[in-house]
């Protein structure tokens, strides 16, 4: 019976549970989101598409008139092509609610203007 | 006559009857847990109805609609029957309770005898059912609930027969209504019987530190593992018709049961009392780890056993 | 013992099992007499994956090892790899993996205890316990940036710095982490259910313990004092004086009051660590190519001593990478625990030693009649595998 007086205490309390799609959480400072590419920093040097270790970038052409191409349903968010980018071209955005049952939106293509 | 017989057949069938008793089983349910979820910190049912009421029975319907399968190794007579007998006894058994007034739908003397063969019978039904499942998990389940059975039962029967001492009579009607007149209930007047009387009904409800005949981690789902679809939507409704059982005893035999007073109708005193002894029973399952078998037995023997003599002692003593 | 005894299956499906696993229990009666152990259904492929990835790439799918140490897998992954390298990482980095490390400890702990309290039915504990560990969640998000997969360690330091404000919070986190730890180890001991299903169930003896070579909380719960971050200490651990957390009861309930204790010990580590930390940078570059060598990583995962082996050939890439994860070199000793106890104690057994699978997959074949092992190659398994389809 050591838990009586815990369980009784817990009636009156809220529960702590989220209830999520009502209410939303905000992620932590510095939280690793969808990875969004800034195309007037980017100089197309490839090291974002080197060093992911899930093959989640896509590079076309080279240099200044490089596409990218970036496969969400790859990525695992682990930020090193933000913190490989020589430029900071690559930011890790809050954004978390990213799956969908649709792959041809799972697909960002970044193109020169 | 004729209206007295269609009175008859409208109570046994709507108020206070199967269609009312089936409403309660899942409002109980419901109840249950939502207070389990609320101890335990978290939300319960939520989506169906408002706060989820309606959760216990979506549920049912969700069950009658999915396959019925059959093992190949199961027999197939008690696989059919046990479910069946797991909605019919207990609901049965609440006939002969009072639950909207002094008398009891069907009421006769030496009911109480009826009541505690329902309950035996309804512990063989599982049993049997578990054991010719054909399944191992199911079979150590059936004789998990058998062996359990061992244990409770006398304690069992001793705290349900105590109330009928000081009222002697043995008419669930009449301990109820003597209870209730002479403001005697059995709670004050032969507490170690009830507090025996909420062990075994754990235990015959497989309730938490008793749910060793389905305990999820050890043997998946025990005695009811091979049951699906309609079939196991009655097994469950059952267990919910089960759970208004076990209240309504507590409260008929041990709270004085429906009883009027000042001008509250004796259904909503009846009800509160109900609920009262469904929440006692909601919080106590949630305080235990589960035993283990030959725990539960000597157990039993050792201490609860003895606990339901010394308040038969008592009560030979005063009356 | 010929005729009476019936084999009783526990998995590889199997609600006591988070992953698939099998045990084959010869029974008699409500006994357990002899243990069959079947391991391998969730082989994944990772060490051979690592051979095809970059140093670099490597570190995360090291970290993937295993979704509840995956900072252990990191930190192992990363020593091994600066050992190659030669390099040496600044002492503030070496810090900042303490914390983690020791975060990453307490909620693989909490996890654990609501797991072994959901085993014995007790699922108020298991709510409780599990709500309580949302907050050290909360405090690897905010150090790391996020809940699961820290990716905190690379190679040579880390990625990310503490500043005041994310120390503060630490701080204040621990706080009621503390007070509710404190709560449960109070609760568990009183709680006579509880006590009843873990005394004297799954014996583990010390001599036992040291002889089928258990690692991690199961064979300090046996008496033996054997401690990675103790013995052999890596990161910070040398600077921070902390206790070995050893109980004396070899059963189950020593299981669980090791672990309850070394999460309030890892409380006191984290402060520690934060107290002493340095200033200065936190990472040193390195290159991406490393020259022939071989180097042994071990790290005190929460589970037990995490064993990663790494050979360098020269190019970006390793050669080989063997993992050996707590659990593997506990599953001796599990089969000894499991040995002479009640069929309705298996779950709380298996439970005690926190067994985690997917880690431990590794396809290695035991002929038990000739009594020998050989490691299955890819294309070994590959020819395996056409010929297994084709005969069906």
């Amino acid at each position: 019976m050591a838990f009586a007086r815990e369980a009784l205490r817990n009636i009156f309390k809220k529960p702590v549970t989220e209830k999520y799609p009502f209410e939303r959480r905000e992620p932590a400072e510095g939280f690793r989101g969808r990875p969004v590419w800034d195309m007037k920093k980017c100089i197309g040097c490839g090291t974002c598409v080197r060093v992911c270790p899930v093959k989640a970038v896509e590079m076309i052409g080279r240099g200044r008139e490089a596409t990218i191409k970036h496969h969400l349903e790859r990525c695992i968010y682990c930020g090193q092509c933000a913190e490989s980018c020589p430029v900071k071209a690559i930011t890790m955005t809050p954004e978390y609610e990213l799956s969908d049952t649709d792959k041809s939106k799972m697909l960002h293509v970044y193109e020169r203007k | 006559m004729v209206s007295e017989a269609l009175s008859f057949i409208l109570q046994l069938l709507i108020f206070p009857g199967f269609l009312f008793i089936i409403c309660l089983a899942f409002f109980s349910e419901w109840v249950l847990r939502k207070f389990v979820a609320r101890i335990q910190n978290r939300m319960g049912p939520t989506y169906t109805g408002s706060g989820g009421i309606l959760q216990p029975f979506a549920d049912f319907i969700k069950l009658l609609g999915k396959e019925d399968i059959v093992p190949a190794f199961a027999e197939r007579t008690y696989f059919t029957l046990t479910p069946l007998l797991c909605l019919t006894l207990p609901l049965t058994a609440l006939f002969i309770l009072p639950m909207t007034g002094h008398r009891a739908l069907i009421s006769f003397e030496g009911d109480l005898i009826f009541l505690a063969f329902i309950f035996t019978t309804l512990t063989i039904m599982v049993f049997l059912g578990g054991f010719l499942s054909g399944s191992v998990f199911s079979m150590v389940g059936g004789v998990r609930a058998a062996t359990q059975l061992l244990g409770y039962e006398i304690p069992f029967l001793l705290a349900l027969f105590g109330p009928a001492i000081p009222a002697s009579s043995l008419s669930i009607s009449k301990i109820s209504t003597w209870q209730a007149q002479n403001n005697a209930w059995g709670l004050w007047t032969q507490p170690i019987g009830f507090g025996v009387l909420v062990i075994c009904l754990l235990a015959e409800l497989e309730l938490l530190p008793f749910d060793i005949p389905e305990a999820e981690t050890e043997i998946v789902a025990g005695w009811n593992v091979e049951f699906t679809g309609r079939r196991l939507a009655l097994v469950r409704l059952g267990r919910d018709v089960e759970l208004v059982l076990a209240s309504t005893i507590l409260a008929d035999l041990y709270l004085g049961g429906p009883q009027q007073v000042w001008i509250i109708p004796p259904i909503i005193i009846f009800l509160a009392k109900m609920f009262a002894c469904l929440l006692l029973i909601g919080y106590l399952k949630t305080l235990f780890a589960r035993f283990r078998i030959d725990q539960v037995l000597s157990g039993m023997w050792k201490y609860v056993i003895p606990a339901a003599m010394i308040q038969f002692i008592i009560l030979k003593l005063i009356w | 013992m010929s005729g009476s005894t019936i084999k009783v299956i526990i998995g590889p499906q199997h609600p006591a099992l988070k992953e698939p696993e099998r045990f084959i229990l010869e029974t008699e009666g409500e006994y357990v007499v002899d243990v069959k152990v079947r391991i391998g259904y969730i082989h994944r492929g990772i060490e051979k994956a690592m051979e095809n990835r970059t140093y670099l790439q490597g570190l995360y799918l090291s970290e993937r090892v295993c979704g509840i140490c995956s900072d252990a897998h990191t930190t192992c992954y990363v020593q091994g790899v600066e050992e190659l390298l030669g390099v040496e990482p600044p002492p503030r980095s070496r810090f900042i993996r303490v914390v983690v490390a020791e975060l990453e400890r307490i909620h693989s702990h909490l996890l654990w205890l609501g797991i072994a309290a959901h085993e014995i039915g007790f699922d108020t504990l298991f709510m409780y316990v599990w709500r309580d560990r949302e907050i050290v969640m909360d405090l690897l998000e905010i150090v790391s940036g996020n809940r699961v997969h820290y990716a905190t360690n690379t190679i040579g330091g880390v990625r990310r710095d503490l500043n005041d404000e994310k120390i503060h919070k630490i701080l204040k986190g621990l706080k009621t982490l503390e007070d509710r730890a404190k709560e449960y180890l109070k609760m568990i001991q009183k709680e006579q259910t509880v006590l009843k299903r873990t005394v004297n169930v799954g014996i583990l003896s010390k001599s036992d313990a040291i002889k089928y070579g258990a690692v991690g909380p199961t064979v300090r719960a046996s008496g033996v004092k054997r401690d990675v971050r103790a013995d052999d200490p890596y990161a910070a651990y040398d600077e921070i004086p902390f206790n070995v957390i050893v109980e004396d009861g070899c059963d189950c309930l020593a299981r669980i009051m090791v672990r309850s204790r070394e999460v309030l010990e890892s409380i006191h580590i984290i402060r520690e660590a934060l107290k002493r930390m340095p200033g200065g940078e936190i990472r040193v570059r390195v290159k991406p190519r490393i020259p022939p060598a071989e180097a042994l990583s071990r790290v005190e995962a929460p589970r037990g001593e995490l064993l990663y082996y790494i050979r360098s050939n020269g190019t970006d890439k390793p050669e080989r990478c063997k993992i050996r994860t707590p659990t593997l070199a506990n599953i001796p000793s599990l089969c000894k625990m499991l040995v002479g106890g009640y069929i309705a104690d298996v779950p709380i057994v298996l439970a005690g030693i926190d067994p985690c699978f997917a880690c431990m997959d590794r396809v290695l074949v035991i002929d038990r009649e000739k009594r020998e092992a050989k490691v299955w190659t890819l294309d070994m398994l590959r020819r395996y595998g056409r010929e297994w389809y084709r005969k069906r």
